[in-house]
């Protein structure tokens, strides 16, 4: 549960076309966990792609959201405007499309799309890290003196203690961000100057003098006192050299008696190249000084110079004064402050439980449902929830944080269709009745009556009932694990949070280092010479390496989620394995959660750790993708896996008969009844629940009922998944 | 209609035989010396990455370009010849002639008393030149002629079947109109015998008569290809080229087409050249593969020996970067990258174009070939 990044719960999206409600989305929960790939695979039109779409709230002006929520980070991204949509759009989760050449802008040059979203993100991050930081921090001093005994010295003393982390936290980041930008300098330098010696060796034009002078203005932003200490003079040197034979730099004539410029003195030459191979090697390879202690150094002892040119004794030193001056009290003091906090919570929890229980009962028991009465509930209810959620937890619980919302929803909900219903059953019966007649009259109707837009109140109250019951659940979880919670771990990871929060205040990008970063990006998405690279156009890419821009694109704001929809389609088969291998890298080195749709089963096996099978807007097969390949269950899984061919395949192939059902009218039962050749009297009347098969892997279907009858999957797949375990040297399957 | 004028090809005879085929854009040589034979009732596949030439090779053949060079012979008769070889050869001719001359002329400066001699062998030489260039002009000549004047009906046994079912088809013309089209220019005007064959065919490919009065965008993705197959199986075509059937459908329904492609190959006696980039669906469709890299055919065997022994490092690649459905493989999968510059050194040897093992050809040098042969024999 912890793990949980992103939840979906019971979404069920439909689009309102001329002809009538096309049911997209019916009713599907899934969970992505952190580090975790997901693939959705179906056949077009199975809605895989619309709840990716909603998920990242870009749905089609003609979509309606019936019901369901996706939870993220402490919101429901269904329910929040769209001005908070934006800051987690392409920010907290990224999308890559299908087409790498319609999701790029022609006529603007690779460098700037990628460092586009860079520079903009930087002002509204630092903006909303700020005010995060803040209520944290107040949320903690609240809660220190709650803790406390509350005596006016305490206060004192906790106000003082919170000051001083506030202040050096954001000194420390302000130094480390200066050596940052230098850093990014010297790195900048270093291939430049490589780049510059590798020209002139290969006689090729250069501008000296203003490459020259370029070089000199950069070499100056490179002083920084903790990572040039050793080198000023050194570099100093170096300028006053390079500023020299600026000066007297002439073109010469070469070999051939003809005047070139690429000739560089012998002087210049020697000055580049141990510019460029020893000082600033040396100067990135020096250790990173831990800026959070040295911050508090500072700040303790200012005016005090300190020893920088031992940079990890200075780690070391400053590490025991923060200990012994600071660290050791705050950190007894913020445990006993989370400790306070979650009891407190933990007692709120208890109290909120017997209210639930209420609001439960008033919904389950109450004949007339009043509009008033019951907003009254609702509010008092959400009140008591909000004030049980513990503040101090960074992890945010997303239901009780999105109870509120769920819950006004759910009963506002009920009350629309209360008045709504009685008006779409008359609006049906009345075209109906004019239906008949004319039908009575001989006439030939194209026409068919729209279906009625009628939801079951009953169905509606549970619906609030459900909410509640879900809050219920995780609360008592919650009283129940409350004893194994790791106070000292808590309170170490709420400060890295504060870091973290911290280091994004004064966090400012300059084009500069959004280049650097950029280029970084694209060597990371394997763009081979990225600083060339960097100032093209799409068009003088070819189709894999613009999806590897797109990647980038999309990597730039180091999302926690990346949807890819089909980013291989487009592609063959070297580049589309390439993709694969680079998104798989990424998704290790980043840490990141990756829902990945397609309609190519064998494009997945490699990729996802689990898998959904989605068809006529539902998930009919979840399980890990060991699961869905060796052992598959649903009839549609059985389908898919016997229409596509593989390497030994010889039989005729499996096609599935037909064309998926249309959505306006859905099918009573199962929707893959009529194309499926296993199926049972039961399929068409009515749906099958989901049979959960193992842990990990359930599947939809009634084949899976008990007293089903025993059907095996078909002789293709039997012989493959035989092959696959021979060859795999897997036989416990 | 043209049944009598061209011997009946036998299955297994050569039905479609390309001779050094070349198609120049430019500079850019998307097809470059493309050799092979399709021989009738088989499946012949053509793959290769995106951009290597093998839909330039499918519409050269059917003449949607005229080739720049080689020569294309359906059942035996050219349809289609460029005019590179020719002036390669000429331009081959007179660099021989040349040097010849040119030897002579220095032999002549040092020996003085050889003069004479040597002018009588001069002389012959630039004759034989000029009948040689004179010849070669004409039977230039004859194959641009022949080029214009191809037998209209004979290259109608010829069909093709596009990537692009949304494309390909006339959004403005019923289904019944697209595809009686070719009939119809044909100079086929009998109504009621159209509509039969329509009808006929409508049939063949799993549609029914009552879509014949629809317009295309009344049908999904797979309907849509199968009236692509429709159109082209109506004239009653020898061979179909089939360019990138699937790749634009979703899997259930490639496999609907793939097995449609399957029945009326079995039902009418076809022959195909199906090119696409799908490996497995290449391998389990087609009878022999043909590889192409970069304009070039660099392997061409039996599928399952293509599939088996793969001996030219880029069809290696290619087929280690195929995703199956199977986790455990995949996971253990590694990917063989191709690099021609790395892989190859052809310095001091030119590669060609052959025959290393029976009915298994592969683009390399000496050096190269020996070194397949021994490692199909310990393998």
């Amino acid at each position: 549960m912890a793990n949980n990044i992103l939840e979906v719960k019971n979404l069920k999206i439909s689009f309102r076309t001329n002809s009538g409600t096309v049911k997209a989305v019916r009713n599907i929960s899934f969970n992505l966990e952190k580090g975790e790939t997901l693939a959705i695979v179906g056949e077009s039109g199975s809605g895989k792609s619309v709840t990716s779409k909603a998920i990242l709230g870009i749905l089609a002006g003609n979509s309606i959201v019936e019901s369901g929520e996706i939870l993220y980070d402490g919101r429901d991204l269904l329910k929040i405007s769209e001005e908070d949509m934006c800051k987690i759009r392409g920010d907290k989760i990224s999308m890559i499309f299908q087409d790498p050449l319609s999701s790029l802008d022609p006529i603007v040059k690779i460098g700037k799309q990628i460092t586009e979203a860079m520079l903009l993100k930087n002002k509204t991050n630092r903006k909303r890290a700020r005010n995060e930081f803040n209520s944290t921090l107040k949320c903690l001093k609240e809660a220190m003196i709650d803790a406390s005994d509350k005596s006016q010295a305490s206060v004192a003393y906790i106000s003082e203690m919170i000051k001083t982390f506030d202040d050096f936290n954001i000194l420390a980041i302000r130094l480390e961000n200066k050596y940052n930008a230098a850093r990014a300098y010297a790195e900048e330098l270093k291939a430049q100057l490589e780049h510059f010696l590798y020209m002139s060796e290969k006689k090729q034009k250069l501008d000296v003098k203003r490459d020259l002078g370029e070089y000199i203005q950069t070499l100056k932003k490179i002083k920084n006192e903790f990572l040039t200490v050793d080198h000023d003079e050194k570099l100093a040197e170096c300028v006053a050299i390079l500023e020299k034979c600026r000066k007297e730099y002439r073109v010469q004539p070469d070999e051939q008696g003809k005047l070139a410029t690429y000739i560089l003195s012998d002087e210049l030459r020697e000055v580049l190249a141990t510019l460029s191979g020893t000082y600033l090697v040396e100067i990135l390879e020096r250790p990173a000084p831990n800026f959070f202690r040295i911050g508090y150094y500072v700040y303790k002892n200012p005016g005090v110079t300190i020893d920088k040119s031992d940079i990890n004794a200075l780690n070391e030193m400053t590490v025991k004064y923060l200990d012994e001056d600071f660290m050791i009290r705050f950190i007894e003091k913020e445990t006993e402050a989370i400790r306070c906090s979650a009891e407190k919570s933990l007692q709120i929890k208890k109290k909120v439980l017997e209210d639930l229980a209420k609001a439960k009962e008033y919904f389950l028991t109450t004949e007339n449902l009043e509009k008033k009465a019951t907003g009254e509930v609702v509010e008092n209810l959400c009140k008591t929830v909000a004030a049980s959620i513990d503040r101090l937890e960074y992890n945010k619980d997303n239901i009780a944080y999105t109870f509120t919302s769920s819950l006004s929803s759910a009963a506002n909900k009920y009350f629309i269709y209360e008045k709504l219903n009685p008006k779409e059953e008359k609006r049906y019966a009345r075209q109906n009745a004019r239906r008949e007649k004319l039908i009575a009259r001989g006439k030939k109707i194209d026409w068919k009556v729209v279906p009625k837009n009628v939801n079951d109140l009953e169905d509606l109250r549970e619906a609030c009932v459900s909410v509640i019951t879900r809050l219920e659940n995780k609360y008592n979880a919650d009283i129940e694990n409350f004893d194994k919670r790791d106070f000292d771990k808590i309170a170490v990871g709420l400060i890295d949070y504060l870091k973290a929060r911290a280091s994004e205040v004064v966090y400012t990008i300059t084009k500069r280092m959004a280049k650097e970063k950029a280029i970084k990006l694209m060597e990371e998405v394997g763009i081979p010479e990225p600083r060339t690279r960097y100032n093209q156009y799409p068009f003088e890419f070819s189709g894999g390496m613009r999806q590897r821009i797109v990647i980038a694109i999309a990597l730039v704001a180091n999302p926690d989620i990346l949807i890819c929809d089909e980013p291989t389609t487009a592609l063959d088969v070297t580049i589309q394995s390439q993709i694969l291998e680079l998104i798989n890298k990424i998704k290790k080195e980043r840490q990141l959660s990756i829902i990945f749709i397609t309609h190519d089963l064998g494009v997945v096996a490699n990729m996802a750790d689990k898998i959904g099978v989605m068809y006529a807007g539902k998930i009919v097969e979840y399980g890990t993708s060991e699961d869905v390949f060796y052992s598959p269950a649903h009839p549609y899984t059985w389908a898919l896996l016997s229409s596509m061919p593989d390497l030994d395949t010889n039989e005729k192939l499996e096609a599935i008969p037909g064309t998926p059902p249309n959505m306006i009218y859905p099918p009573v039962g199962d929707a893959f009844a009529e194309r499926n050749k296993y199926a049972l009297k039961i399929d068409f009347e009515m749906q099958p629940p989901v049979f959960k098969i193992s842990d990990t892997h359930s599947a939809s279907t009634w084949l899976l009922h008990p007293d089903a009858p025993k059907v095996e999957m078909p002789k293709i797949i039997r012989e493959r998944i035989a092959r696959m375990n021979s060859k795999g040297g897997n036989e416990d399957v | 209609m043209s049944e009598n004028k061209y011997p009946e090809i036998q299955a297994g005879e050569v039905l479609l035989k390309v001779e050094e085929l070349s198609q120049h854009f430019g500079p850019l040589k998307a097809v470059d010396k493309v050799s092979f034979e399709v021989k009738k009732g088989e499946v012949f596949g053509l793959v290769g990455e995106s951009g290597c030439g093998k839909t330039t090779t499918g519409r050269t053949i059917i003449r949607l370009y005229n080739p720049t060079g080689g020569n294309v012979y359906f059942k035996g008769q050219r349809i289609g010849a460029g005019t590179l070889g020719y002036k390669e050869a000429m331009s081959n001719a007179k660099k021989t002639a040349d040097e010849k001359i040119a030897e002579l002329e220095a032999d002549s400066a040092a020996n003085p008393q050889n003069q004479a001699e040597n002018s009588i062998a001069i002389q012959n030489i630039s004759d034989e030149l000029k009948k040689e260039i004179a010849e070669l002009k004409m039977e230039m000549a004859k194959a641009k002629r022949e080029n214009k004047k191809v037998d209209r009906d004979l290259v109608t046994q010829i069909q093709m079947i596009f990537q692009d079912p949304v494309a390909s088809l006339n959004p403005r013309m019923t289904v019944r109109e697209i595809i009686s089209e070719g009939m119809v220019v044909k100079g086929i005007k009998d109504k009621e015998y159209i509509d039969e064959q329509v009808y006929d065919v409508l049939d063949k490919v799993g549609l029914v008569r009552e879509h014949a009065g629809r317009y295309p965008h009344e049908f999904s993705g797979g309907q849509k290809q199968r009236i692509g197959i429709a159109r082209s199986v109506v004239m009653r075509p020898e061979m179909i080229i089939a360019d990138e059937p699937v790749s634009a459908l979703d899997v259930s329904v490639q496999a609907q087409v793939i097995n449609l492609l399957n029945d009326l190959r079995e039902e009418l006696g076809l022959t195909i050249l199906f090119i696409a980039h799908d490996l497995s669906v290449v391998k389990y469709f087609s009878d022999r593969i043909g590889v192409m890299y970069f304009g070039k055919m660099v392997e061409l065997a039996d599928a399952d020996e293509l599939f088996r022994h793969p001996m030219h490092p880029y069809t290696r690649s290619l087929l280690s970067a195929i995703p199956l459905p199977d986790p455990n493989y995949e996971k253990t999968r590694r990917r063989i990258t191709y690099e021609p510059l790395r892989d190859h050194d052809y310095s001091v040897e030119q590669p060609s174009f052959r025959e290393v093992l029976p009915g298994h050809f592969v683009l390399c040098s000496d050096s190269e070939e020996e070194k397949y042969r021994r490692e199909s024999s310990e393998g």
